[in-house]
């Protein structure tokens, strides 16, 4: 109880706090320079210059300080020791070591399959839901888990992977079926490279339902002209599908794809959840958390999320040229 | 405590506790040392004064701490002022360098104390103290060494008064099931194991081991390794290993590792076979122990996991312990016993808090506690009588017979290790890795924090 009233009066606060700021301030620029008198004109236009930054100030300030700043600090982090210097030597330990290159494996695995397979799912989910009656009912459980916080879905999933020694009933989902076809359950987890899949499949279940939205939106935005001339011109639908439509959807897919990549380079409550990167499972920023945190070398978890950010630069620098390509 | 005054005012209310409101009141119960009270507070004249004391003790254990330190300021009326806190080992790390640190510290594990000692933030307890440890403790030189460090100043003191302990050697079975099927406590590790392959011959399960913790998954198995290395190499072999004066895959250590492995590694042996082992939560695996029929028969943990324990258990009917025996062919090792404990130290060094040190020192320090609930006491002068319980008592037992005590290595070696690559390698090491194979990883990891220089025990 005491959580939600907490809550609740953050969310009071913080939307008075902002509604105050932007009203109070524009107050005070209009009583610096009053937009009458004998200067109206040229206030009008020193305000109109200042605006702006006054609106900006705050996310410009915050930005700063969470995102500006802590990137100096952890480049600094990582080429040093216990404050000193040390140039490339938390890289060099990086390079050699084993879960390093167990986490670099992972993450590509993951790169590779989540966003493909998100983004495939989408892709025939949306189309298939616009053609059915019961496609918004369809609609609203796919895009369902994405309101799932990433810990939640790992508790939900963890049930569903759960095992028991094999003479218990087996509480967990696919051990249940499993053991219904009269098979032997198993700890899923624990099997190396099997268990990263069974971890991804959760992020698709997650992710599948924004990549349906956004492209079920742009499949809508195709001029109907274009599909009727195929149509007329005797495409089968399968032909109109990924001749017509797919090709004229394609910048929203790849906004899709590479949004759910940046997301996937980031991936860390999942595997953090449940595995903890254990049974070769580990990914780069469960490591960086687990040196940071739990071995409390800041260093080497610095070191780590440096490698993360450069892995997640070029993609979140071609993402936002491709939206705003879209956009024009 | 939402309100400075109020809070304020309890503090004094704490402060003026008289004898009447004592717990037991003194000089009643016959099961309590009063002389050693008695003793005590003619010797301290403290009225007026205070101490401040930080410790990680919050809830039910900063209550029963508060019902022992109230005798303390009926002896001597002096006030102790007791802040517990759940981040209290960042917070002593805040004080101390802030120069606004607490009289004396109660320190979780001796690693973070020995960082400070050296940094010359605390200061050496008096020079009598080893020697009274090692008269009055069980296992007492095991105590001294445990809580002796080099100072700021390159001299090795005592710098810690060891106080509220566990015992982690326990082996938890069901009186009930051993008597249905004729099997017997096993009083060496031979009888154990023997013991062990008589009930998988027997068409039983024997064991349940779960390593499962979530995100501290692993953790269990290195109770494990920390008690067979106790029962087949000296004290000092497991000195070395914690402090990595012998390399983690020393061929020494990857014995142990698979002496806990002919347990955990037999299909046969363990409950949900052993590639369960490593999944299984160890919150869930003594469930197997009160099942019917039983999955298992016995359970290697610590005191703690009592608390997940079917609700109406009754200890000695439903279920019961053993101390993890030792190997009789190897009698020059007598009992160790692996455990983990707080040690009191001095942050500054104040009449009051030299007085307060003193007064651990008295059996009755020890009595009120034992006669609450979660303590345990090396001490060889408290009644045994005073525990609240037979439970604590049996374990109480344990430690007052231990020949050598031992600290949990994991929670000594640096966290890198012993919070992380430990728990990965015997992780591993259940999935399939050789002994040698998960040793040399942890090893690698270990050896790759002292070649930069990181964070090291």
């Amino acid at each position: 109880m005491n959580q939600i009233l907490l809550a609740g009066i953050t969310i009071i606060v913080g939307v008075a706090g902002c509604l105050a700021y932007f009203w109070l301030s524009n107050l005070l620029l209009d009583r610096v320079f009053p937009p009458r008198g004998d200067n109206a004109a040229h206030n009008l236009r020193r305000s109109g210059r200042i605006r702006p930054w006054l609106f900006l100030a705050p996310a410009i300030l915050f930005l700063g300080i969470y995102l500006v700043y802590p990137v100096f600090a952890s480049l600094w982090l990582a080429f040093s020791r216990g404050g000193e210097f040390v140039g490339l030597d938390n890289f060099v330990w990086l390079a050699g070591d084993p879960k390093f290159r167990e986490s670099l494996l992972n993450n590509l695995l993951w790169l590779v399959f989540v966003p493909t397979m998100a983004t495939f799912i989408g892709l025939i989910a949306a189309q298939l839901t616009d053609a059915v009656k019961w496609g918004a009912i369809a609609k609203s459980l796919i895009f369902m888990p994405m309101a799932i916080s990433f810990v939640g879905a790992a508790v939900i999933w963890k049930f569903i992977y759960e095992f028991r020694a094999e003479e218990l009933a087996q509480i967990g989902l696919l051990n249940a079926i499993v053991t219904s076809l009269s098979f032997a359950p198993k700890a899923w987890l624990t099997l190396p490279v099997w268990n990263t899949f069974f971890l991804m499949i959760i992020m698709v279940w997650m992710q599948a339902g924004f990549a349906m939205v956004l492209l079920s939106a742009a499949l809508r935005g195709i001029p109907d002209e274009t599909v009727e001339a195929a149509i007329l011109d005797g495409a089968s639908p399968w032909q109109v599908f990924w001749r017509i439509q797919v090709p004229q959807i394609r910048g929203t897919i790849l906004v899709v794809w590479t949004t759910i990549t940046i997301m996937v380079l980031k991936i860390f409550d999942i595997v953090f959840a449940i595995t903890n990167g254990q049974w070769g499972t580990q990914v780069l920023a469960n490591m960086m958390y687990d040196w940071s945190f739990r071995a409390g070398d800041f260093n080497r978890g610095a070191t780590i999320a440096i490698v993360i950010m450069i892995a997640v630069l070029p993609i979140m620098v071609w993402n936002i040229r491709n939206a705003s390509r879209e956009r024009d | 405590m939402r309100h400075p005054l109020l809070s304020a005012a309890l503090i004094l209310a704490a402060g003026t506790a008289q004898a009447q409101d004592l717990l037991f009141p003194p000089g009643e119960d016959p099961r309590f040392d009063w002389a050693s009270f008695e003793a005590f507070k003619s010797d301290h004249d403290l009225t007026g004064q205070s101490v401040t004391i930080a410790g990680p003790w919050t809830a039910e254990d900063e209550v029963t701490f508060r019902r022992v330190f109230e005798y303390f300021e009926a002896a001597t009326g002096a006030t102790v002022n007791y802040a517990g806190s759940d981040s209290f080992e960042q917070q002593i790390v805040i004080d101390t360098s802030a120069g606004s640190p607490p009289d004396i510290a109660v320190f979780p594990q001796p690693g973070l104390a020995r960082g400070l000692a050296a940094q010359g933030k605390l200061a050496p307890l008096p020079a009598d103290t080893g020697d009274w440890l090692r008269e009055n403790y069980a296992a007492g030189d095991s105590w001294v060494e445990l809580v002796t460090f080099p100072g700021s100043d390159g001299q090795s003191h005592v710098y810690g008064f060891p106080y509220k302990i566990d015992v982690k050697s326990l082996v938890f079975y069901s009186p009930e099931n051993f008597a249905a099927l004729g099997y017997e406590v096993p009083r060496t590790m031979e009888d154990l194991k023997a013991l062990t392959e008589r009930i998988a011959a027997d068409g039983g399960t024997p064991w349940c081991i779960g390593l499962g913790a979530g995100a501290t998954t692993g953790w269990p198995a290195t109770d494990w390794v920390e008690d067979m290395m106790l029962r087949i190499h000296p004290p000092e072999v497991y000195d070395q290993w914690v402090t990595h004066q012998i390399p983690f895959d020393d061929p020494r250590v990857v014995e142990a590792i698979d002496e806990f492995g002919w347990f955990a590694k037999t299909d046969a042996f363990v409950d949900g076979g052993a590639g369960g082992v490593g999944w299984i939560d160890h919150r869930d695996s003594p469930t197997g122990l009160f099942s019917i029929p039983p999955r298992c028969f016995l359970m290697h943990q610590a005191s703690f996991i009592g608390s997940f324990f079917p609700p109406g258990t009754e200890f000695g009917t439903d279920v019961d312990f053993f101390y993890m025996p030792p190997y009789a062919s190897r009698p020059e090792l007598g009992s160790p016993v692996l455990g983990a404990g707080t040690t009191f130290s001095l942050t500054r060094d104040t009449p009051v808090a030299q007085a307060f040190l003193e007064f651990l020192r008295t059996p009755l320090a020890h009595e009120v506690w034992m006669a609450q609930t979660g303590f345990l006491t090396p001490l060889k002068t408290a009644n045994l009588d005073a525990y609240g319980d037979p439970t604590l008592r049996g374990m109480g037992e344990i430690l007052v017979n231990a020949d050598t005590f031992r600290f949990d290595a994991s929670d000594l070696m640096p966290g890198a290790i012993g919070a992380a690559a430990f728990w990965t390698g015997m992780i591993d090491y259940v999935a399939g890795d050789t002994a040698a194979e998960a040793a040399g990883m942890i090893e690698q990891t270990w050896e790759s924090l002292a070649r930069t220089g990181g964070v090291d025990g």
